[in-house]
């Protein structure tokens, strides 16, 4: 401004030096001078016009490079933010899967897909008892495209029958469905945005999009006086607002600095910036940046942009597949999404949509009879979406954790990648139902209402979590109980005490006499400690088993006590479980603090026959393109000692056919044999449940969340929530089949003294080789000497003395 | 998992072994006792040590084969992917087909090759182990199995256990198993 200045005082100068030069010849004096230099109105307003002008040129520099940068920035940051998609594991289906149909009929709920009569387009489903018609949509998995099929399935008895193609009814022995989607992770603007490019948009889009909004697109430069003046006249004509006059640039401008007030300054900045748009960019971009762009509804607190994922939020439909009605709609839509909502006012959508229509005829992008057709057409839209994906986020934040040890929160946030996680949605479901319902039963029967549980769900052999529940209410996504509840696990530590034993084949075998008797120990503090067993009773010696299966305290410290704290902390540390322990013997009886996935951890190996797996949540991360960036693929480590832990295995079967878990039986409807371990710690306060088949391995755990006593055991209230879950889900039971390195052998029951089956008395019980009981009992004794004594007579004629 | 300490503990090996083995040429004027280590790189060394003389060792006899037809189709898919050197995707689809039929132990032995293949020596070992230990532990799989161990052990510098693995292949078809 002070450069303008100058000028200015120099014009006036040189002006008013000529203008007295010309009205005089004499020299100038003082009072001639200031008689001549009041200046003439007119050239005080255009002074005055000038100065405006000037300041106004001035401020137009600096503020169009302000909106210059704005503009630029936007439009090339906005690219790539996309919000990268949670997929849970895609379910495969092929004859003799063990199903029920209310897990397929969930695990179709989850992927999104419709019931309807009979399945026309891929995303439906149909049922008929236990038979269901699947259509099902294509999917890019990482290895590759999985085309759309229609499929029939049978699900009788809780296992898949016949499978085959539905056109063809060729039987296929294998079909995987697309996954449900589960989790997006957002932006912080809490956009939702599927990427198209212009050349893969449908035509009729690209050019119904310039014939309803922007005539003039082609050839403007920004803006469009001419537009503005057709619109003008047609709301005039039509007595109402059906055209609008900003060009697709002003409205890519508005979309990005979406602000409610449209003042004068505000509708000037957006001009500005249109005119900067088609400077920097061309008219292919603008218009791609445009489709991806453009607000077209809402989804609870999340904004719909971009005609892809609009396409997916009304139709279920890929962008290419929508037919002409479908596209007028969602161009008739730009005009005010919330106001044309097809699913909250389909009168006034069907209408502006058959309005777009209309153009398209005048404007020659379809033909009458496809006109006609689609005027009379119906809307198309199917129901929202599941939007409530709540029910997910316990297990969410466990694949967040996982993915942060290798992506930063901003590339989840904003590169669209696609992660492909181990969640099963039916399962989710059924776990969820059982923690929630058990608690309200226990509410309802004697136990404090305020009680909350947690449970992990793991498939055994490939370490996968299927599904994690953090509490009794879903909703309330706060504390994740299942990843960060850390409470003292009690008894569910004592499997760890005995296998350390177990592996010390010289010394101890499941029939190994235990002395279960007071014992005092003196603690670091200085304080005496003596544990007593929870009965209360001391029950003098008892088999190594039967001290495990029922959970004795006293037996289990003495036990302890020869195997060493430092033994166990090491094998915690080497399954896979880091936590601050201190080292005192009451961490036999489980004063150790784990949290329910951590005790998931430590159980897995025992579970899978000592072949230990990392849980893990997620299998691949790739990039929108399909290019992948991390695999989490399965690998085995073999524990050492797997002869013990298949030993120990038996054992935990135990528990359940007559030990301290011996009621879950009873409240599961199936027989299959089943390995547990209980877990009560002091003052009642945690009451846990670790279960197992030969396929699902389960944690659950019940108490306050103030940690107060809660009047709960182990198997009063955690048993009961496992319960609740298996006996919705299907169950294989326990693989006892003993490895390598460990037998079979008959033991007195009473003695723990080597048998025979034909002497009376004797259980069959598993064994490390070498660490059998060397004494016989008498029966067994006399028939080995029967059997030496016909050896002899068969090669020697007499009898051996 | 260590690889560079045991590739160390190769190196130092044949350095102590061409020591051996010179001194002995020099005192008794005999060929040294001492093995050479197996050639490094054979271009496919999982047809040759593994498949082929399992093979041999069992005259195919096949103990349990595969059933389920979903299992059968993912794993022809692998061996289309593995022979076409997509190594990854072999991998990709056997545990799927390990995800229907975790404990299959014709799945386990085909994952184990094809983490020699990727050489991946300490995970060949693993599942050749998980195999055997799920199946009859019998005929030609058995066989695979060890030659698998005797080839990781091998890689991994375990002479002594490679050596070990290999009598157990050949035992395959004469060893019943102990129990059941």
């Amino acid at each position: 401004m002070a450069r303008k200045a100058p000028s200015r005082k120099k014009k006036k100068t040189s002006r008013k030096a000529a203008a007295s030069k010309r009205a005089t010849n004499r020299p100038t004096s003082k009072a001639a001078r200031r008689s001549k230099r009041k200046p003439s109105r007119a050239s005080r307003i255009f002074r005055f016009a000038l100065l405006v002008f000037g300041v106004g040129f001035g401020l137009l520099v600096p503020w169009t490079i302000y909106l210059d940068h704005q503009v630029r920035t936007e439009f090339e940051g906005r690219k790539w933010d996309l919000p990268s998609r949670v997929y849970a594991r895609p379910l495969e289906l092929y004859p003799g899967l063990a199903i029920t149909p209310t897990m397929l009929t969930a695990e179709l709920r989850a992927a999104g897909y419709s019931k309807t009569g009979s399945p026309a387009r891929p995303g439906q489903y149909s049922v008929d008892g236990n038979r269901f018609a699947i259509f099902k949509r294509p999917f890019r998995f990482p290895e590759g495209e999985d085309p759309a099929r229609l499929i029939r399935v049978d699900v009788p008895a809780n296992s898949v029958g016949n499978l085959q193609d539905g056109r063809s009814s060729e039987p296929l022995s294998l079909v995987r469905l697309d996954p449900a989607e589960i989790a997006s992770i957002y932006p912080l603007l809490r956009e939702d945005r599927t990427l198209v490019r212009l050349k893969n948009a449908p035509e009729l889009l690209v050019t119904g999009l310039q014939a309803v909004e922007d005539r003039n697109f082609k050839h403007h430069h920004g803006l469009d006086p001419r537009g503005i003046a057709r619109a003008l006249w047609a709301n005039i004509r039509a007595g109402q607002t059906i055209q609008g006059g900003s060009t697709l640039t002003q409205q890519l401008v508005k979309n990005y600095f979406l602000t409610a007030d449209q003042t004068i300054v505000r509708k000037a900045n957006e001009a500005m910036m249109a005119l900067i748009l088609e400077w920097h960019y061309d008219k292919s971009q603008i218009l791609e940046a445009y489709i991806n762009e453009v607000f077209l509804g809402q989804q609870g607190g999340t904004a719909i942009h971009g005609f892809a994922r609009a396409s997916r939020f009304y139709f279920d439909q890929p962008l290419k597949h929508l037919s002409e009605s479908e596209i007028a709609l969602l161009i008739g839509m730009v005009k005010g999404p919330s106001y044309y909502n097809p699913r909250r006012h389909p009168e006034r959508a069907k209408t502006r949509r058959n309005a777009v229509l209309q153009m398209m005829l005048e404007t020659g992008l379809i033909s009458s009879a496809e006109a006609e057709a689609a005027f009379n057409s119906p809307l198309g839209v199917v129901a929202a979406p599941p939007g409530n994906r709540q029910k997910y986020s316990a297990f969410i934040q466990l694949v967040r954790r996982q993915l942060a040890r290798e992506f930063e929160e901003d590339d989840l946030k904003t590169e669209g990648l696609r992660v492909f996680t181990t969640l099963a949605p039916s399962e989710q479901a059924a776990a969820q139902n059982a923690v929630t319902d058990g608690l309200g039963w226990l509410g309802r029967n004697g136990m404090s209402e305020t009680l909350d549980g947690a449970m992990v769900v793991a498939d055994v052999s490939s370490g996968e979590i299927r599904a994690v529940v953090g509490g009794r209410n879903p909703a309330q996504a706060g504390f994740n109980r299942a990843l960060d509840a850390r409470r003292q696990v009690g008894s569910v530590i004592k499997p760890l005490v005995y296998l350390l034993a177990l592996e010390h084949e010289s010394e101890y075998n499941l029939a190994s006499r235990l002395q279960d008797e007071p014992i005092t120990l003196r603690q670091p503090n200085g304080k005496e400690w003596s544990p007593s067993n929870y009965d209360n009773k001391s029950h003098g010696e008892v088999s190594l088993m039967q001290a495990l299966a029922q959970s004795y305290n006293q037996a289990t410290v003495r036990l302890g006590l020869d195997i060493g704290v430092t033994s166990l902390l090491h094998r915690i540390e080497q399954l896979g479980v880091r936590a601050e322990i201190e080292a005192v013997p009451s961490v036999f009886l489980g004063a150790v603090e784990l949290t329910p996935l951590e005790v998931a951890q430590l159980y897995q190996p025992l579970a899978a026959n000592g072949y230990s797996v990392p849980l893990r949540a997620v299998v691949a991360v790739e990039t929108p393109q399909g290019a992948e960036l991390t695999r989490y693929p399965l690998r085995l480590m073999p524990q050492p000692h797997r002869e013990a832990i298949a030993v120990l295995n038996y054992a935990l079967t135990r528990v359940v056919t007559d030990g301290t878990a011996r009621s879950l039986p009873g409240m599961l409807n199936n027989n299959a044999s089943i390995a547990g371990k209980t877990g009560t710690t002091n003052d009642r306060r945690d009451s846990w449940f670790v279960g197992y088949t030969r396929n699902r391995l389960a944690v659950t755990w019940v108490g306050e969340d103030d940690n107060r006593p809660a009047g709960v055991t182990g198997s009063n209230a955690a048993m009961r929530l496992w319960a609740g879950l298996f006996s919705e889900i299907p169950v294989e039971p326990v693989d006892l089949r003993l490895p390598d390195g460990a037998h079979w052998a008959w033991v007195d029951d009473v003695s723990g003294a080597i048998s025979d089956e034909a002497c009376g008395g004797a259980t069959q019980l598993p064994f490390v080789d070498g660490s059998e009981p060397q004494v016989m009992t008498p029966c067994l004794a006399a028939r080995v000497e029967q059997k030496d004594e016909s050896f002899w007579r068969k090669w020697f004629g007499k009898k051996k003395d | 998992m260590s690889l560079s300490g045991e590739n160390g503990l190769e190196r130092k090996r044949t350095e102590i072994l061409k020591l051996v083995s010179t001194l002995l040429v020099t005192l008794l004027l005999a060929s040294c006792a001492a093995t050479p280590p197996a050639p490094v790189e054979d271009r496919d060394e999982v047809e040759e040590e593994v498949r082929q003389p399992a093979q041999k060792d069992s005259a195919g006899v096949q103990v349990r084969p595969l059933q389920n037809p979903a299992v059968i189709e993912l794993l022809a898919q692998a061996g289309d992917a593995e022979d076409q050197g997509r190594y990854d995707d072999a991998t990709v689809l056997l545990e799927r087909a390990l995800r229907i039929q975790p404990h299959d132990p014709e799945l386990l032995q085909q994952m184990a090759e094809v983490q020699l293949q990727q050489k991946d020596y300490e995970q060949a070992l693993n599942f050749a182990v998980r195999s055997y230990d799920s199946g009859s532990r019998v005929g030609e799989i058995c066989a695979r199995n060890w030659r698998t161990i005797s080839l990781a052990r091998e890689r991994l510098g375990d002479s002594g256990g490679s050596r070990e693995a290999e009598q157990r292949a050949g035992q395959c078809m004469s060893t019943r198993p102990e129990k059941l």
